[in-house]
């Protein structure tokens, strides 16, 4: 109880004396508020459109479509001029006005419903993850840690302690509050994200590892990516570039444009005669292994030959939707196969599930392209030769034949001109 | 005491101690001075670093070095302030995988990324690139959040001297647990590892800062650099081309900090951040351009050695000269300092041995003025004592000196006596045994060759019977005369002699005064028999009277004759030798020994040839013929006044000079077979025979008393010798010519003047050195000391044994005193001690004369008179007296 009051004397000595400073600055900034959380910034690879795991996260400190939290806002407001000295309708204001980023409102009616009613966990946890936003560091810690002795299952207190800790820099007590948290919540993978993430900047790889992946496997895309890191470093982890492929394509799925970076750099790697043989082959190996990795997802789809596509094998066996991702998957994998079938697909098109000239498969080609794959290139050359669903332009066309022999360039402008 | 004195002695005398005490007095003081101004003197110490790198030839820039700045279009992108650490984690394994070996981040890992940098993740992204881009040089942080063993934290610290100019990095900053490598150097060695890694790392080299040598004006812009923007377009287009380009095989910094302004105060007047200053680092530890300083205690052993210098320059060449060579010696380290900058990149110090040297000009004028007096002294004793030590060395050498040739003497003498005893012997047998058939030989020839020569003879009479007119006249005539002369008892066949005879038998009929001069034994009184014979007077009287023998006292009397009672023993009258030989010759024989009053008395005879007799009133008138005869100079004795004048010009009348026997050798063997036979037969023995041997002696041999010594030099041999033949031993020659030389002079202690004179000159002149002197002379040393040996015992004995007056006599300069008496005192007691062990005169002079037998004759008497004194003295004075020298 003594604690408490303590922890409470600082917290209000801290606000009076940040009060002034802030008070000028109050105003609505111009730039929206910066995440708490980490979000992905936007996928340009056109692949499946990710869909967030948005069970895991708060719904509370997500931001949503700003005309609803203005007319939300509103509403608030009102509640709150019906009753001023309800708690949580102020505690909700606060809320609203993070929401729209005006922390420094969203602060004062934090503290004026921590006045209402002193011991609200909630309002302590509100007003440090508002703190945190305004990256006031150690008031937040204090805040948070108030909201902990309140209610010490207080979950996300943990966590985002664990946020204020680390970047205070006090890696343990990071560590210690993401431990708490799952411990409270192991059904977390944001937390294991975090506390791996902690680990390994500790150097802990092994059990950073462990960690991460089941983050990943919990479908936090940065794991996955980070997960894809570790194996293909062979930190924490075995090396194993296969699964390395495998967790980046997760994770560009989810948009994550580091993975998609760090796929094309390894296709670049397989693919450019300006790199050593042995690494090349690697990189080869890596993703056909990767290919014939990808059956093991669908055990009941028979394979014939080495050489098969898996994704022409589930469309045979009319699983469209399935056949389509795996066909996608496989053309990223450098498979020319899937690469053909692709082409095929873009010109055709597949009922519903796959319009003609689907602009997904065109940047799949795009980006192959880019990284020197030969089918994508003369793919690429006959679409934009042929104008098929973008205006022709045949020095685009040309320019994807370099670097390709003179024979096949040939037979493929030949190709364009008898169209 | 006496320690502190020696101590103070020899430091005064030392210039090299009193420079180093200077030196060592000014460098402390300098360094005094250097903490109380030290803006100043640090200012000054690097001038001639500054002034270097203003203003020499840039340095190049190292091709392998590669500079990522931020730039405007950077900034405009990743933001203002601080940047995601994932823009790094790109940046590395950008870098890496295009080649880059080796890799510099100017970031410290000091703190968790804030959320709107990243946080966690980007934090971790740029840990996975460290450690997959290799060993990064990153800036260490004293508080690391983060740390990967695959990071080398490198410092940023810029070492500013007290002048706020930073001229130097520390190689190494030791931190709590380990010593942190600086920025530049860590890059640069991670950079040799991967091209050399066997080379040693510069930080173990031992030097604790690294003076910068920059390139240009020491800015950023003295780099040629990449903006950031452009090498991350040309990651994000993929653009591997260009990246393989910039970062292949080189050493890459990432400068994601502003560049511009500072803190680091350059030398170049540019103010630059402490991350500039390491890129110049590590650009000159790329091209080898290191430059070398010198640590605290070069600094203060320059500084020392510099100011002891400029000091004993300053103590060794007084005056103006000194000024000079301190002022050279500066200027010489001044350049001194430029040659090792620009030639070995080493600086030098310069402010503290300069103002060291200074102090120490000030210093030494002081230190000259207040011991002026004091070194003077010490100079004054040096000289004395120097002094003393010179006359103690020579002292010395001319002991050694005497002591030697004293034993080179000794040895000679018993080697000569080991030679004689031993070759003697032998000799003698062999000799006798050679000499009787050599003799039996020589008769037998000899009979044979006087057989020819008498048949040779007849036979030249005949031929020059039978030849021309003129040549036998002469020959006749002289044979006449030698025929007359042989009938008046002159044995000569000399041509000179009969010569003379001619004209005396010319003269002799005139009644003119005859004068006959000639060394003792010529035969003057024969010639003067025969000038009688050959005169008119012939049947008359010869009185022939000794002028030398007549006494005094009697020569009135005996000469002109006395009356009865005219003196006591006067008993009847008598005639004087002039009455007796009236009508006929009186010869006066020995004419030059008259005393001057008789020879008056003698002249008035001359001149009137009238005279009184002693008592007698009238005077008696003679008629009589005057020969005199001399072997004294006459004409010698008017100029010196012993023989009066007028007489020796009625003297005169007719003169003949009679020759030597030396100067008619020719006779020798003539008169030789005449006295032999007369000899011979007044002894009444048979007449001996003349050895070849002999007949050369007797021919060789220098008759001092001519005709009379030769017949009696004849006489004792044939009266000593038993065998038919004379032989050169039985002449006895040596002992009858040596003991006349002596005799003949006597009085004479002081031998040829001349040549002694010269050698004591010359001695004086070589301050008595027996080498010196004997080579000027070209004499043999021994030969010298000898003649000074003689010339000191007859000082001696002139100074009656006082040792000091001879040696002062002999010296001449008093200098040379001492030297002289050192050795005069070694010759006499070398000679005491020689006749010290003889009881007698006698025996004593037998040693002396055998052991001083190279000493010269005239000397050796010098030498009997000293042992005589010595006998005549008791011989323990004597032996006090050494016992005094």
């Amino acid at each position: 109880m003594r604690r408490r009051l303590v922890l409470v004397t600082l917290l209000f000595a801290s606000f009076i004396t940040r009060f002034p400073v802030h008070s000028s600055f109050a105003q609505a900034p111009e730039n929206a508020p910066p995440p708490v959380i980490e979000t992905p910034p936007p996928s340009s690879e056109t692949s499946p459109a990710p869909v967030p795991a948005d069970e895991h996260r708060l719904p509370e400190l997500l931001p949503h479509e700003p005309e609803d939290a203005v007319m939300v806002l509103g509403e608030l407001r009102n509640a709150v001029r019906v009753s001023p000295n309800s708690a949580d309708g102020r505690l909700k204001l606060a809320q609203g006005l993070y929401r729209i980023g005006d922390l420094d409102a969203a602060l004062d009616e934090c503290r004026v419903a921590l006045k209402l009613r002193s011991n609200d966990a909630r309002a302590y946890l509100q007003l440090g993850v508002i703190l945190l936003a305004k990256q006031d560091g150690h008031a937040a810690a204090i805040a948070l840690m108030e909201a902990i002795l309140l209610d010490p299952e207080l979950t996300h207190a943990h966590y985002s302690l664990g946020s204020v800790q680390y970047s205070l820099g006090h890696l343990t007590a990071a560590i210690q509050s993401y431990r708490r948290a799952l411990e409270l919540q192991p059904n977390f993978p944001d937390a294991r994200y975090r506390l791996a993430l902690v680990l390994k900047l500790t150097n802990r790889h092994q059990e950073a590892a462990q960690f991460m992946e089941e983050a990943a496997i919990g479908g936090v895309p940065q794991a996955q990516y980070f997960m894809g890191n570790a194996y293909r470093n062979g930190q924490g982890v075995e090396k194993n570039l296969p699964l390395a492929i495998r967790w980046w394509t997760n994770a560009v799925e989810f948009g994550q444009q580091r993975a998609a970076e760090s796929l094309s750099q390894l296709r670049r790697q397989a693919l450019s005669p300006d790199q050593s043989e042995r690494r090349r082959k690697d990189a080869i190996e890596a993703f056909s292994q990767y290919r014939n990795e990808l059956w093991a997802d669908y055990p009941g789809t028979v394979r014939s030959d080495a050489s098969e596509s898996l994704g022409i094998a589930l469309l045979k066996d009319s699983q469209a939707s399935n056949g389509i991702t795996a066909l996608f998957a496989e053309a990223f994998a450098l498979s020319e196969t899937a690469q053909d079938e692709l082409a095929r697909l873009y010109e055709t098109g597949l009922d519903t599930r796959l319009a003609q000239f689907d602009r997904r498969i065109l940047a799949c080609f795009a980006t192959t392209a880019a990284d020197g794959f030969i089918p994508s290139k003369k793919a690429l050359a006959r679409i934009y030769g042929k104008g098929l669903g973008v205006t022709p332009d045949l020095q685009k066309a040309k320019t994807m034949l370099k670097g390709l022999s003179k024979q096949e360039a040939k037979a493929i402008l030949d190709e364009i001109a008898g169209r | 005491m006496f320690d502190t004195s020696r101590l103070w002695r020899q430091f005064l005398s030392s210039s090299w101690l009193q420079a180093g005490a200077m030196g060592l007095l000014a460098t402390v003081l300098a360094f005094g001075l250097w903490a109380a101004a030290s803006t100043t003197f640090t200012a000054l110490d690097w001038a001639a670093y500054d002034f270097w790198l203003t203003d020499r030839a840039p340095i190049p820039v190292s091709p392998s070095l590669l500079i990522v700045t931020r730039d405007p279009a950077s900034e405009e992108e990743f933001g203002t302030g601080p940047w995601d650490r994932a823009i790094f984690a790109r940046l590395l394994t950008s870098a890496h995988e295009s080649g880059a070996l080796a890799i510099g981040l100017d970031h410290r890992l000091d703190h968790a990324s804030p959320a709107q940098l990243g946080g966690a993740a980007s934090d971790a992204l740029l840990l996975e690139a460290i450690s997959t881009a290799g060993p990064i040089v990153v800036v260490q942080s004293p508080d690391a959040t983060f740390a990967s063993n695959t990071t080398i934290v490198g410092h940023l610290l810029v070492t500013a001297h007290s002048d706020h100019v930073a001229r130097a990095v520390p190689v190494a900053a030791t931190g709590d647990r380990q010593s942190v490598p600086a920025f530049g150097i860590a890059l640069y060695e991670a950079f040799q590892q991967q091209t050399s890694p066997m080379k040693p790392s510069l930080s173990e080299g031992g030097t604790a800062s690294l003076l910068v040598n920059y390139v240009g004006n020491g800015t950023i812009d003295a780099f040629p650099t990449v903006p950031m923007s452009s090498v991350w377009n040309a990651i994000e287009h993929h653009e591997s081309d260009r990246l393989t380009e910039w970062f292949n095989g080189k050493v890459v910094v990432f400068l994601p900090n502003p560049i511009a302004g500072g803190s680091s105060l350059l030398s170049t007047g540019q103010t630059v951040t402490s991350s500039v200053v390491h890129l110049h680092v590590l650009n000159m530890l790329l091209t080898d351009n290191r430059l070398y300083q010198l640590g605290a205690a070069s600094h203060s052993l320059i500084t020392l050695l510099v100011a002891g210098l400029v000091a004993w320059l300053l103590l060794q060449f007084r005056g103006t000269t000194s000024l000079l060579f301190a002022g050279m010696a500066s200027a010489t380290y001044g350049a001194l300092i430029l040659l090792a900058l620009v030639a070995a990149h080493l600086v030098l110090p310069l402010a503290m041995p300069l103002t060291a040297a200074l102090l120490v000009l000030v210093g030494t004028t002081i230190w000259s003025h207040l011991t002026a007096h004091q070194r003077l002294m010490l100079l004054e004793q040096d000289m004395l004592r120097l002094q003393q030590e010179a006359a103690a060395v020579r002292e010395a050498l001319v002991l050694r000196e005497t002591r030697a040739e004293t034993l080179q003497e000794d040895l000679a003498v018993a080697r000569t006596a080991i030679t004689q005893s031993t070759g003697r012997q032998e000799e003698l047998t062999r000799s006798t045994d050679l000499l009787r058939t050599q003799l039996a030989d020589a008769q037998t020839q000899e009979e044979e060759a006087r057989r020819k020569l008498e048949g040779l003879e007849q036979q030249l009479h005949s031929l020059r019977a039978a030849t021309s007119e003129p040549l036998a006249i002469g020959d006749v005539e002289l044979d006449r005369l030698r025929d007359e002369c042989r009938q008046l008892g002159i044995i000569t066949q000399d041509a000179g002699l009969l010569r003379l005879y001619r004209d005396l038998k010319k003269g002799a009929k005139s009644p003119l005064t005859v004068l006959v001069l000639g060394e003792p034994g010529t035969g003057k009184e024969l010639f003067a028999r025969a000038v009688h014979r050959l005169s008119p007077r012939t049947g008359k009287t010869f009185i022939a009277v000794n002028m030398a023998a007549i006494s005094p006292e009697l020569f009135e009397s005996e000469l002109f004759g006395h009356s009865k009672g005219s003196f006591t023993g006067a008993t009847a009258d008598r005639r004087g030798y002039f009455e007796l030989a009236n009508h006929g010759t009186i010869f006066l024989d020995e004419i030059g020994d008259l005393r001057l009053d008789h020879q008056s008395k003698l002249l008035r005879v001359l001149q009137e040839r009238s005279f009184y007799r002693v008592g007698a009133t009238i005077p008696t008138t003679v008629d009589v013929r005057i020969v005199a005869a001399t072997n004294r100079d006459l004409q010698r004795g008017v100029s010196e006044g012993w023989f009066r004048e007028d007489l020796y010009f009625r003297l005169t009348g007719l003169v003949f000079r009679l020759p030597p026997l030396r100067e008619r050798t020719g006779d020798v063997l003539i008169l030789a077979a005449i006295f032999l036979t007369e000899i011979a037969g007044q002894m009444g023995k048979p007449v001996p025979k003349l050895s070849n041997e002999a007949l050369r002696a007797l021919v060789e041999h220098e008759w001092r008393g001519n005709v009379r010594e030769f017949r009696h030099c004849l006489e004792q041999a044939i009266a000593l010798n038993d065998g038919p033949l004379l032989t050169k031993e039985s002449l006895r020659l040596g002992n009858a010519s040596a003991s006349p030389a002596g005799q003949a002079k006597p009085s004479q202690i002081l031998p040829d003047p001349a040549s002694d004179t010269a050698v004591l000159n010359c001695l004086r002149q070589h301050g008595f050195d027996m080498q010196a002197t004997a080579k000027t002379l070209g004499w043999d040393r021994s030969t010298v000391t000898q003649r000074l040996k003689g010339l000191s015992f007859q000082a001696l004995v002139e100074a009656n044994g006082n040792q000091a007056q001879a040696a002062a006599t002999l010296a001449g300069d008093p200098s040379l005193t001492r030297t002289v008496e050192l050795k005069l005192m070694d010759y006499y007691d070398h000679l005491l001690t020689t006749i010290q062990p003889f009881a007698t005169v006698a025996e004593a002079l037998l040693d002396c004369k055998r052991r001083f037998k190279n000493l010269p004759d005239r000397h050796f008497r010098s030498v009997e008179t000293l042992v005589r004194q010595y006998f005549r003295q008791d011989k323990p004075t004597s032996l006090e007296l050494r016992k005094g020298f």
